[in-house]
């Protein structure tokens, strides 16, 4: 199956590592260009010297996700550099915490805002691309009940909602929007690994609920995510797919 | 990661100069130290009873009166403060009948043996001998408890058998300069336990003195504590090793979220993980600077701590039996003392004190709880030491072991033992 993604151009928010990382080789390996955006500079180098290895074009910028006009900047710097968009994945997040009222404002910032806010600035360049879709990446944990109540799974939630509208909204457009929740996903440097070190009672509770008793990788989210993303899917929009190795026993109707 | 070191040059009280490493070679160390009731008793004769030994907190006995009894190997010794300040020891043993004074600790205004009534004053002499006119040959011409040597340094109160010691700091150096800096005497006791453990009390002090073990059994503390590449010093008697803490070790990836232990230590100093934007190997330069600016304002004075001293456990040694986890809040000390007659078992104490913020209420005096090994928890990380110290003993007496087998990150060992040795002579 041709997912038909050679020569188009995607820009992935948190790309630098983990699961954004997977889809940003992915889709190298595809054919896309690959802009990503993270904390860190020698992980952004790594990763675009990484895709650029595949043949294609490949840019980072670095950012604090929380900075609303680097997040809008670096979406109009990719469109600029590649000329256009047509795929957007907004990946980045800040990670869970608990107990403490700031962490809410951190999530809303970080993971929610930093996608309506890379939605918004690459809206212009999808409306004129004829493969536009957009995947935003929520986590199973913003419908099962998960580790600790906290502003990290609620704010997930909230994407999710956000993502079927606007998958109505722009479907006229021909803007296509999914929205992919991964299962506990582990990769060198994810928290599941430093769970499991750090906090082994956590972790055994949570491998013991998967029915393969491991956790995912960051490929098999990417290898989905990838397919939501691409022209494949022509037919997905306001979709909102599970992927977690069947950790979640509810019926999604 | 590399991690960052306060450098030569910039503000420091206590010296941070890495000691050249006294090329103590890579020999065994034999195991008899540890199984032998000969070797036991040569500690008493030549360590014991020729040192000076931490005995309590001067905050223990804080005010005239309050005494304490504490213990090494088979003597008991009543630590007391005098009317005029000073701290007192005495053998806790009547001069009658060689019962047993005090116990525990408390107030008390003279000290009353319990089984004729003989009674001595604060200061050890005769206060009062029941019918003293039935003892034609007098009173015992020692006049009172016997009294020991006590000197008191930097909030804590040590004592010595041997009326010839040299002066406590003589004994201390380099250590005075080194801890001055961090005025435990403004620090309060929260903690006083002693449990009793199933290893010779060396086993307990070799746990303690590597960081070799961490990627062992404390897997936790990878996430926390850079473990290996850590500075150790050594100097005539005691030793240090310096380690990075609210860091993650090298042998881990970095994560984007914090791991819990750096969180918990940002959130004890009021800096809000939550607003931490940047990584997480960037947490500990972060939490430096938030305490040197914010400190004064909750009432921690950590003016004489250099900025490594503000997150970093500078971890000491006192020959022979004290280690101390040594924070700019707080301090974990651990005295490990030979059990009376068996070298397979030992007394394990754990003293935690720390700093009091401004306004915070003085917490409880604690007083000392004793029980013995898994009865109960002293917290995770302690008990991870505590569980593996058995089996620890068990295989020192197995025909098929010989030694101590000691790498370089386990120099401080080899140190403690040169050190032990030169009180002993060979083996």
């Amino acid at each position: 199956m041709d997912l038909g993604l050679r020569g188009l151009k995607a820009a992935i928010s948190g790309g630098s590592r983990g699961i954004g990382r997977a889809i940003g080789s992915l889709l190298a390996e595809e054919g896309c260009d690959v802009s990503i955006c993270a904390r860190g500079q020698e992980n952004i180098d790594a990763a675009v010297a990484e895709f650029r290895a595949r043949g294609v074009r490949a840019m980072g910028r670095s950012l604090q996700g929380r900075d609303g006009d680097a997040v809008r900047g670096w979406i109009r710097q990719t469109i600029d550099e590649f000329d256009g968009l047509d795929i957007l994945v907004a990946n980045l997040s800040a990670g869970g915490g608990t107990n403490d009222e700031r962490y809410w404002y951190r999530n809303f910032e970080i993971d929610l805002m930093s996608a309506t806010r890379a939605v918004e600035e690459a809206y212009p360049a999808l409306k004129k691309s004829d493969n536009a879709s957009i995947l935003i990446i929520a986590t199973m944990a913003a419908r099962e009940t998960f580790v600790a109540p906290m502003a990290y799974n609620s704010i997930k939630a909230a994407l999710v909602t956000w993502s079927k509208q606007l998958a109505e909204h722009y479907m006229a457009k021909g803007i296509r929007v999914n929205c992919l929740s991964p299962g506990p996903t582990m990769f060198p440097g994810s928290n599941w690994e430093m769970i499991e070190v750090a906090r082994s009672r956590t972790y055994a509770s949570v491998v013991r609920k998967q029915p393969t008793r491991r956790l995912g990788e960051a490929d098999e989210i990417a290898r989905s995510a990838v397919f939501l993303a691409s022209p494949a899917a022509s037919w997905c929009t306001g979709s909102h797919l599970l992927v977690d190795g069947g950790y979640t026993k509810g019926v999604q109707f | 990661m590399d991690i960052s070191r306060v450098k030569p040059g910039e503000f420091t009280k206590t010296p941070i100069e890495k000691t050249q490493d006294p090329g103590l070679g890579y020999d065994l160390i034999p195991k008899e130290r540890y199984t032998s009731a000969a070797f036991m008793a040569r500690e008493w004769d030549r360590l014991w009873t020729k040192i000076w030994l931490w005995g309590c907190a001067s905050e223990d006995i804080e005010e005239e009166g309050d005494y304490i009894v504490t213990a090494i190997g088979k003597e008991e010794i009543i630590l007391v403060r005098q009317a005029d300040g000073t701290a007192r020891g005495f053998f806790n043993v009547c001069q009658h009948r060689g019962n047993r004074v005090m116990v525990g600790q408390g107030n008390a205004t003279s000290f009353r043996c319990n089984y004729h009534h003989w009674e001595y004053r604060l200061s050890g002499e005769f206060e009062n001998i029941p019918d003293a006119e039935t003892f034609p040959q007098g009173a015992p011409p020692c006049g009172g408890l016997r009294q020991v040597r006590v000197e008191e340094w930097n909030g804590f109160v040590f004592f010595t058998l041997n009326p010839d010691a040299e002066p406590l700091l003589e004994f201390l150096d380099p250590l005075d300069t080194h801890l001055g800096p961090y005025h435990f005497d403004r620090m309060v006791k929260v903690t006083d336990w002693t449990v009793e453990w199933d290893c010779n009390w060396k086993t307990s002090v070799d746990a303690f003195n590597e960081s070799y073990h961490v990627q062992g059994i404390h897997p936790e503390l990878l996430y926390f504590i850079e473990d290996k590449f850590l500075q150790i010093d050594t100097y005539e008697r005691h030793n240090r090793y310096l380690i990075p803490f609210s860091t993650i070790s090298h042998r881990v990836n970095e994560t984007t979220e914090i791991p819990h232990l750096i969180k918990h230590a940002m959130k004890e100093s009021g800096m809000d993980p939550a607003d931490f934007d940047g990584r997480v190997g960037e947490v500990r330069l972060a939490l430096q600077e938030f305490k040197r600016k914010n400190g004064p304002e909750m009432g921690l004075d950590y003016s004489d701590l250099n900025d490594d001293q503000l997150t970093d456990d500078y971890h000491y040694m006192i020959f022979p039996n004290i280690t101390m986890n040594i924070h700019a809040d707080d301090l974990m000390l651990f005295r490990q003392r030979p059990h009376e007659t068996d070298p397979d078992k030992m007394y394990f104490d754990v003293q935690m004190f720390r700093l009091l913020k401004k306004d915070e209420e003085r917490p409880r005096k604690p007083r000392n709880e004793r029980w013995k090994h898994g009865e109960r928890s002293l917290g995770l990380v302690l008990d991870q030491d505590a569980a593996n110290l058995p089996g620890v003993q068990r295989g020192m007496h197995s025909a098929a072991f010989d030694g101590l087998w000691l790498g370089d990150q386990e120099l401080r060992i080899r140190h403690f033992h040169k050190v032990l040795m030169d009180y002993l002579g060979d083996d």
